[in-house]
């Protein structure tokens, strides 16, 4: 007696219903988060590599500025180096020989954008957004404080962010 | 011969499916827009948030030939101290480290409330940080100094224009940095 093959019975043209509300569920989920935490600020700081900034209970929004930041490795305006930052410190080589609080590659370039801003009258003149490093000391924020206030940009803004 | 009116048939206890399908399609193009979007480190400034009324309270107080100056000198080995300077006479206060290496932020809020409770027409503050202060302690320090963060603690301020007083948490929301540029 010759023994026959059981065949699973597929029908290929047949359609099945696919169950989407817990992925609906989920999408809502996900959603109601993304929303919550959407930045209604009109200016958007990219943070900046190695950098942790101090916590503060300050709710204002961030303005346009010319972006600064300072880390336990380099000084940097928006994404060009400026300077070394070595022991906490900026580096002896950009500082001015006659004055130990004058980084003069900062000046150097901040003059030159200074220029550019009277030129086009920009809203970011004398302002500088600074986004520096929590355990950094005053001693080096000091230095770029002074050299942005020698350069015209006087009106200083610290980036932190929201915490207790 | 009378007329028999017509009745839909309605199941009552029929179930019926919702189509998700279209609101499941609206949700995957959100999704993605809002992840790129969303900035999940949000950041803020820290700057001088002030009220109208403020504002003209502190034009005032520029005004005046001698200002009442309030200055907060931070060091890490002696502490907080704060010098009123009214009118030629200066007062100190001084607010000591708590078990030698922290700062007594609590102790800084209660003397700074006194300075003001004393001086209400005063905003501005002067920083003078030493040169080892870490930045952190610097932005604690001016979140101690901006408010009272107490509803109770109020201060008075006039209107200039209506004559008005109106009550501010506000202390000294002016934060300036007086040894910048000093040697």
């Amino acid at each position: 007696m010759a023994r026959t093959r059981f065949k699973i019975d597929t029908k290929k043209n047949k359609s099945f219903g696919l169950n989407i509300t817990s992925m609906t569920d989920m999408f809502t989920i996900l959603l109601v988060f993304l929303l919550q935490n959407f930045a209604a600020s009109e200016v958007q700081i990219d943070p900046v590599d190695k950098l942790r900034l101090p916590t503060s209970v300050s709710d204002r929004n961030p303005v346009d500025g010319i972006k600064i930041s300072i880390n336990q490795s380099e000084l940097k305006i928006d994404q060009k180096t400026i300077a070394a930052v070595t022991n906490n410190e900026v580096d002896k080589s950009s500082l001015d020989p006659s004055d130990s609080n004058f980084i003069k590659p900062l000046f150097d370039e901040l003059q030159k954008i200074n220029a550019e801003l009277v030129a086009k009258k920009d809203v970011k003149l004398g302002r500088i957004l600074l986004q520096a490093d929590q355990e950094l000391p005053y001693s080096a924020l000091r230095k770029v404080m002074y050299t942005a206030s020698m350069a015209g940009f006087p009106n200083l803004k610290l980036v932190t962010t929201v915490g207790n | 011969m009378s007329r028999r009116r017509f009745k839909p048939q309605i199941d009552h206890n029929s179930e019926f499916e919702l189509d998700l399908a279209p609101l499941l399609a609206v949700m995957v193009k959100l999704v993605p827009v809002l992840l790129v979007s969303s900035a999940f480190v949000q950041m803020m400034i820290i700057e001088t948030e002030l009220p109208q009324v403020v504002q003209q309270a502190i034009a005032k107080e520029e005004k005046k030939e001698k200002p009442t100056v309030v200055t907060l000198d931070i060091d890490r080995e002696t502490g907080v101290k704060v010098t009123t300077n009214k009118n030629g006479k200066e007062t100190v206060r001084s607010v000591a480290m708590v078990n030698k290496t922290d700062f007594n932020f609590s102790g800084v809020k209660e003397v700074l409330i006194q300075v003001k409770q004393e001086n209400p027409e005063v905003f501005k503050i002067e920083f003078n940080p030493a040169a080892n202060v870490p930045y952190k302690e610097i932005v604690k320090m001016m979140d101690t100094v901006r408010k009272s963060n107490d509803n109770k603690i109020q201060f008075p301020v006039t209107d200039e224009k209506t004559g008005t007083t109106t009550q501010t948490d506000f202390m000294f929301p002016e934060v300036q940095f007086s040894n910048v540029t000093d040697g």
